[in-house]
């Protein structure tokens, strides 16, 4: 087992290539609705999100609610790079080939970002416990937000002269501040960012990139659970005292896990913005608490600590709510809308969410799968363990 | 090495936990540590690990001084401990209690996990290997994949010890390790700690209110009262001394 890792891992990242080629050029095939085929997409993006989410809210028991902060800043990210590379390509229609440029540095860049923020964030406020922390990161997210959604052009030459006042004009800060400002304001606050010269952010990624890069990051997420490290976050979540006592210093786990999960956040920011199917304008509202809520839901409802139960809660989510839009552009559920005007079923949507969640928290807690996994990487390991008694291990 | 506190004092706002406590942990020694309720013992652990800062003082540990590194960190030049109240990770089995404190000796990063690298699965065997014989050691190793918190109260107190040992300390603080054992039980106890000392070559620290162990098992004995030190020296010492005698029983009558 250990002299093939490599091998393995070969043969791992081969099996995703090979399926993610398939799904690229198979799934327009095999669905012609493309709505259909950008709901899958989602879905799989949601994943990455969910299962990231669940490394910190899971895995080392943070309460986080602000992944959706992550996510947006992921979005701008892929957006800004992606489409000046595109210009700088000559536009036109994106290709299978040139994405293999444009996905990598724009999906690279909105991981580093988020991974910064993601520190930025965590190291003073993983200090904080529970509730604390939970309104740190709600906070930042909806900071991140309003900061995009409320830039005007224009605003640019005031936040400037503000600086040049604040600073000086040799300021350390002002050029700075100027060079953030200038980009802050040409995201198109409210009305989102569609491309240096809103011709549309381009779609780059299609089902190779974001079905390649959501199995890497469960794969990842998988790795970390069954490692020392996960151990370790798993043992701070039930006393962190005790942790610290043996050596698990439970800053540095953290705020570690902290930066894992808002990588993954921007990543899949990154792969909604340029999502091929998708809207190519990415807006500021996408990424409000609603995101970040749907997010914990996914974790929570798949299981809290699960991988798989994350995967399951993913997809879950974003197919139930589609399938409940979906219901209510039928022709029995528009005649009873006729019947009864006064039933107003948009409300009633979520509604029936909330009553499911509120069910699922009464009867099962723990959400589907609990910490467990669908497939067992605890039982071999188990048995490795226990049999493999050696007396010279203690000198 | 040698445990070496100098002046430590701490206080909890006007409560004077610990005021001016001044000991020395020679080293493969079985030290005492009693005191009635409040004596400031277990909180002397906590300074001892980091878990307070002291106001005042210093506690210094060979040539590192304690006092400026946190919790992770003293675990990682060899203090161990265990708690008053036991503290085992409750969702993790008996063995994975065990490997998490591997964590610290860990060769292989997070990085290795990733990529699953060979060094990633040398580590774990390595570790795996350590934690079965500590277990075997304690009696434990039937239950390794038993939820750490599903074992008997007596198992749990040597799972902590365990856990501990697993960090290959140089010296071991045990907080009551006797609390609610019998008569046979404890003596199971004295032979084991003595049985550490001799084969790890560690200095053990104990806080215990069981004379029945602290006497038989403790070289050296310090006594403590409401913060302050009282006594010091061996058992028979201590077992003579008229300040313990006071603080235990009470004045005698007619002194004041």
């Amino acid at each position: 087992m250990q002299r093939s890792s490599a091998i393995r891992n070969l043969a791992v990242v081969a099996a995703i290539f090979a399926v993610a080629v398939g799904l690229d050029f198979g799934l327009p095939l095999a669905i012609g609705d493309s709505s259909i085929r950008q709901l899958i997409m989602m879905a799989l993006c949601n994943v990455l999100v969910a299962v990231s989410l669940n490394i910190i809210n899971g895995m080392a028991g943070q309460f986080s609610i602000g992944h959706a902060g992550f996510i947006g800043i992921g979005a701008y990210g892929s957006a800004i790079v992606a489409s000046n590379l595109h210009e700088h390509f000559g536009g036109g229609d994106p290709t299978f080939a040139t994405s293999f440029l444009v996905v990598p540095l724009s999906i690279a860049t909105s991981a580093i970002i988020a991974a910064f923020f993601g520190l930025i964030v965590g190291l003073p406020s993983l200090r904080l416990r529970g509730d604390y922390l939970a309104i740190v990161t709600l906070g930042f997210a909806e900071i991140f937000r309003l900061v995009i959604a409320t830039a005007q052009i224009g605003d640019a030459q005031t936040i400037g002269q503000a600086c040049s006042l604040v600073g000086g004009e040799h300021g350390i800060f002002q050029p700075a501040l100027h060079c953030f400002s200038t980009i802050i304001t040409s995201l198109g606050g409210q009305n989102g960012y569609a491309g240096p010269d809103n011709a549309g952010v381009p779609l780059y990624a299609g089902p190779f990139w974001i079905f390649g890069l959501c199995a890497i990051g469960c794969i990842a997420a998988w790795r970390i659970k069954f490692s020392g490290w996960g151990r370790a976050l798993r043992a701070l979540r039930e006393d962190e005292i005790a942790a610290a006592a043996v050596g698990v210093d439970p800053t540095r786990y953290k705020v570690t896990s902290f930066v894992l999960a808002a990588t993954g956040g921007g990543i899949a920011g990154g792969l909604m913005a340029l999502m091929r199917d998708g809207t190519p304008i990415v807006q500021p509202e996408s990424f409000g608490f609603q995101t970040s809520f749907d997010a914990i839901t996914m974790v929570i409802l798949g299981g809290s600590g699960s991988v798989s139960g994350s995967v399951i809660g993913a997809l879950l989510v974003t197919f139930t709510v589609k399938a409940i839009e979906l219901a209510q552009g039928t022709a029995a559920v528009q005649s009873l809308k006729m019947a009864w005007p006064a039933l107003d079923l948009n409300a009633l949507r979520m509604m029936i969410y909330g009553a499911v969640l509120v069910a699922m928290m009464i009867w099962r807690p723990e959400g589907l799968l609990g910490e467990r996994e669908l497939f067992g990487a605890t039982s071999i390991k188990r048995k490795r363990g226990t049999k493999a008694i050696s007396s010279k291990a203690l000198r | 090495m040698r445990l070496e506190l100098h002046g430590v004092s701490k206080s909890f706002g006007g409560l004077r936990a610990v005021n001016d406590v001044s000991l020395t942990v020679p080293e493969k020694n079985i030290f005492g540590l009693i005191g009635p309720n409040g004596a400031g013992k277990t909180t002397l652990f906590n300074l001892i690990t980091g878990v307070y800062k002291r106001d005042k003082g210093s506690i210094r540990f060979g040539e590192d001084d304690v006092a400026s590194l946190h919790p992770a960190a003293i675990a990682g030049i060899g203090i161990a401990r265990t708690f008053q109240n036991i503290r085992l990770f409750a969702q993790l089995t008996v063995l994975e209690n065990l490997l998490v404190a591997g964590e610290l000796r860990k060769k292989a990063g997070l990085g290795a996990a990733l990529i699953r690298s060979q060094a990633h699965y040398a580590d774990e065997k390595l570790r795996r290997e350590r934690a079965v014989e500590l277990l075997s050691i304690f009696g434990l190793v039937e239950m390794a994949d038993a939820p750490s918190t599903s074992l008997p109260y007596g198992d749990q107190r040597r799972l902590e010890i365990a856990r501990a040992m697993m960090l290959a300390p140089k010296l071991l603080l045990l907080d009551e390790p006797a609390a609610g054992m019998n008569y046979g039980e404890a003596e199971g106890l004295k032979a084991q700690i003595r049985w550490l000392r001799d084969t790890f070559h560690i200095s053990v620290v104990l806080v215990e209110h069981n004379m029945q162990v602290v006497m038989g098992v403790c070289e050296e004995i310090h006594v403590l009262d409401r913060g302050e030190t009282i006594a010091h020296g061996s058992p028979l010492e201590v077992r003579e001394s008229p300040a313990v005698l006071a603080a235990y029983l009470g004045q005698p009558a007619g002194e004041k």
